[in-house]
């Protein structure tokens, strides 16, 4: 296979200067890994995310936050002396990330028009709950908030009773999913008003509601509506409990073609427990369908047999897109991902450790990801980036 | 348009690699669909229908003889009409008839950028793999989306959504605690997967715009993943307090940083939902006042966030008490109105149907082709003030038929005529 020899950065010497709340860090740790010079303008207190738990060993501290960490690495940090000084920093950079309303950017001196008419060619992305106009626009939202809104929600959840009454709610899946993915969709946004920026346009103001972020997923839903009237019900995948416990999501992509049954029935029959399976009336998806509780019968008798790691490798030997359930930290014991270098560690030597992080997102041999500075401490760059952020950067 | 000028080949498929080239022809890249007739788009053929103007069709997995009907038209599959706007073209060229793989090859020549969501190793056994492209083309950004990706041990691992999701922990970072996990019933890392399928488009040409050099980006539907869990993970990694543990996950609980209230409550009406989330005093002394200060919130349990946090289930039962009589959007506005962060649950029928500020924003645009009427359709969500995305693309047009712009792109790429393109028809090369 041929490797592309190793580039730079396609970010290096871009300027990005993030103030915000929580909710676009993500959006700021993608363009450091890009290669970009990601400065965090924290208050002197330090920004929100560090004052919230889980903390290293348990031992509070604005430099200690896990939250924190995951999405701060490979950024620098400054405490400005006041909101001129971080008005002033705005104008010497190429891209401003925040999460203010009109007023408040307004009040704090980073209104777009005024940073425009200092300079130009600066990109400013505010992501904000709802975006800066609409009936909503003023309302508060956290993650939940944004994934009940969008429909995440109510697409996810366990089933309902026999009754076809539901007795659990709606579920949002942990980690700030909404807002990652706004901060996703910040950071395209960017990264695309540089390109044009570098083709001889201009700066500009990009405007990201997290609302419609959040609204622009759950796959089919949507369609289902438009096409048929119906709504989608919430409901797991189905899964096959392992001889260890663990649950494997095994799906049976029938659609795709008669060779995913021939792989599972092969399999089943190798592994002595196809069954009624092996009679050439199932190779009929129609009698395959209507008779499908044989077919799981069936790989209830495999699951039994095998451990989860082992059965999500053995219905993937035979073709079938399954995959064991893990937990995050189980992830990082993944062979494949250990193979392409995907996890990181990290120094910190003022903790006397070193931390793993995920890595690159994808792998881009003509332009490493960047991944080499941990998270900062408070203020830790305040006067470096004081001293090297004196002038407008240079042109690219 | 922020890409305009920018070309890309684009031969994904599915979910995961169309929503990367549905992100770039919004921001105005012409993106040109690499099809097959005999072959097409799995979702081309899909239920749910999109219907005959002004009927309904047939739901999802149904298998009815309307459905057999529809999937007649490689036009008709709904869920093509999601991941497909952008204003793509669409050509059909088989790459196993030598005249279509040299055509293939002439049209490498002309684009910026080429896009596949096959298996690792489906070019190459055309004769169209990165090393033959980028002797076309040095300066190509080639970007291959696929499951695990086209470097390391486990590259013939196949991936839906949700086995990625089961892989990289989102599927058990989500449930009730000490149950097996629900997931998700949707394939989310379709979707994130895209994402950072754009950036990996825009990563290789800013990298381009720079060295001059092309490249190929390989993503898989992993990696996007693993920096979701966020400090689960590390929570688990520094601490030793693994996610996979007693109590975890805690449903719609959240601890960093606490809410109390916080979760899902049901409201007047079946299956009807509101979320509400209290994170601060004022938050919860503006509750209490639109609640109109009832006994049970003065209980000194509920004095602090501590308390509430650590009473939660009576406090929710309070307060379900009060949601449970209200259509959830008069819930929503009523705390808002008081500072209050809430939530409708929403469906896809409320999403389209009921939300003022999707509507307000201009979320949806209506859009239809030859075959189908106008829908209204979902492109790239965010505004951009010198360079306005566009959900019809450079061409202002909803998702292409199989095929339409075949005599147009080799025409206006390859300066082919109209009976040239007719020959190689008949020749079987654009099948």
């Amino acid at each position: 296979m041929r490797e592309d020899p190793p580039g730079q950065a396609p970010l290096a010497g871009v300027r990005v200067l993030e103030c915000a709340d929580p909710s676009v860090e993500y959006g700021g740790r993608l363009l450091a890994g890009l290669g970009a010079d990601v400065v965090k303008a924290e208050p002197p207190e330090g920004c929100e995310s560090r004052h919230s738990g889980p903390f290293v060993d348990d031992a509070p501290g604005p430099d200690r936050c896990l939250a924190f960490w995951a999405d701060n690495v490979g950024k620098r940090s400054v405490v400005p002396a006041d909101d001129a000084e971080l008005a002033g920093l705005c104008t010497r950079a190429d891209v401003v990330l925040h999460s203010l309303g009109p007023a408040e950017a307004a009040r704090r001196g980073l209104g777009f028009d005024a940073l425009h008419r200092a300079r130009p060619e600066l990109i400013v992305c505010a992501l904000t709950p709802f975006g800066q106009s609409g009936p909503w626009a003023d309302y508060l939202a956290d993650d939940l908030v944004l994934m009940a809104l969008g429909g995440s929600m109510a697409a996810c959840g366990y089933g309902p009773g026999p009754d076809g009454d539901y007795d659990t709610p709606p579920l949002a899946c942990m980690g700030d999913q909404a807002w990652r993915t706004a901060a996703t969709y910040a950071a395209i946004a960017v990264l695309a008003a540089l390109a044009w920026r570098d083709d001889g346009g201009t700066g500009q103001f990009i405007d990201v509601s997290a609302h419609e972020c959040s609204a622009s997923m759950t796959e089919w839903h949507l369609m289902t509506y438009l096409c048929s009237g119906a709504v989608h019900r919430r409901g797991p995948h189905p899964t096959l409990t392992a001889a260890d416990g663990r649950l494997v999501a095994a799906l049976n992509p029938d659609f795709l073609g008669p060779h995913v049954f021939a792989g599972m029935l092969a399999m089943l029959e190798a592994e002595g427990v196809a069954g009624p399976l092996s009679d050439p009336q199932f190779a009929d998806p129609g009698y395959r369908s209507a008779n499908y509780r044989e077919v799981w019968r069936a790989l209830k008798r495999l699951a039994a047999l095998h451990d989860g790691e082992a059965l999500y490798r053995l219905g993937q030997g035979a073709g079938l897109p399954w995959g064991v359930i893990r937990s995050p930290e189980e992830v990082v014991e993944d062979r494949h991902l250990r193979a392409r270098g995907h996890f990181v560690a990290l120094e910190h030597p003022e903790l006397d450790r070193s931390v793993t992080y995920p890595g690159a997102p994808f792998l881009a041999h003509g332009s490493p990801w960047v991944m080499t500075r941990r998270p900062p401490r408070l203020g830790e760059h305040t006067a470096e980036v004081r001293a090297e952020w004196s002038a407008a950067p240079g042109a690219r | 348009m922020a890409l305009a000028g920018n070309r890309i080949l684009d031969f994904t498929r599915l979910g995961f690699g169309a929503q990367a080239t549905l992100i770039c022809g919004c921001l105005g890249a012409d993106v040109i669909r690499v099809e097959s007739t005999t072959r097409p788009d799995p979702i081309r053929v899909m239920p749910p229908y999109v219907p005959e103007p002004g009927r309904h069709g047939e739901g999802f997995g149904a298998a009815t003889l309307a459905n057999a009907t529809a999937a007649t038209s490689p036009n008709r599959g709904g869920i093509f009409y999601k991941y497909n706007t952008g204003g793509k073209r669409s050509i059909t060229v088989d790459a196993r008839h030598p005249e279509g793989l040299a055509l293939l090859k002439r049209l490498v020549a002309e684009v910026d950028v080429v896009t596949e969501s096959f298996a690792a190793g489906t070019l190459e056994r055309w004769g169209l793999g990165y090393d033959v492209m980028a002797a076309i083309k040095p300066e190509l950004v080639y970007v291959s989306m696929c499951g695990f990706g086209h470097e390391g041990p486990d590259t013939r691992h196949v991936t839906m959504g949700p086995t990625a999701q089961a892989l990289t922990g989102l599927t058990f970072l989500t449930g009730l605690p000490d149950r097996a996990p629900s997931g998700w019933s949707f394939s989310y890392l379709d979707h994130v997967g895209g994402y950072l399928g754009a950036v990996a488009i825009l990563c290789g040409l800013l990298h381009r715009r720079r060295s001059g050099a092309g490249q190929h980006i390989d993503v898989s539907q992993l990696e996007p993943a693993t920096a979701l869990s966020g400090a689960i993970l590390l929570d688990a990694l520094c601490n030793g307090r693994p996610a996979r543990r007693p109590g975890f996950p805690t449903g719609n609980r959240r601890d960093h940083p606490p809410s109390a209230p916080g979760g899902a409550y049901r409201a007047l009406g079946p299956d009807r939902w509101v979320v509400i989330s209290c994170r601060t005093e004022g938050q919860w002394s503006a509750l209490v006042e639109v609640l109109g200060r009832p006994d049970w919130a003065g209980d000194p349990r509920f004095a602090t966030l501590a308390g509430r946090v650590e009473h939660a289930d009576d406090l929710d039962r309070h307060l379900e008490a009060w949601t449970r009589t209200l259509d959830r959007y008069e819930v929503m506005d009523l705390l808002q109105g008081a500072g209050v962060p809430a939530g409708a649950v929403q469906d896809a029928a409320d999403r389209l149907e009921r939300d003022p500020q999707l509507a307000a924003r201009g979320h949806f645009t209506m859009l239809g082709n030859d075959e189908v009427a106008p829908l209204p359709l979902e492109g790239l969500p965010v505004r951009m003030s010198a360079t306005p995305p566009r959900t019809g693309g450079l061409f202002d047009r909803g998702p292409p038929c199989l095929g339409q712009d075949n005599e147009q792109v080799l025409g206006e790429l390859l300066g082919l005529s109209a009976d040239e393109v007719a020959a190689l028809a008949a020749d079987g090369a654009l099948s």
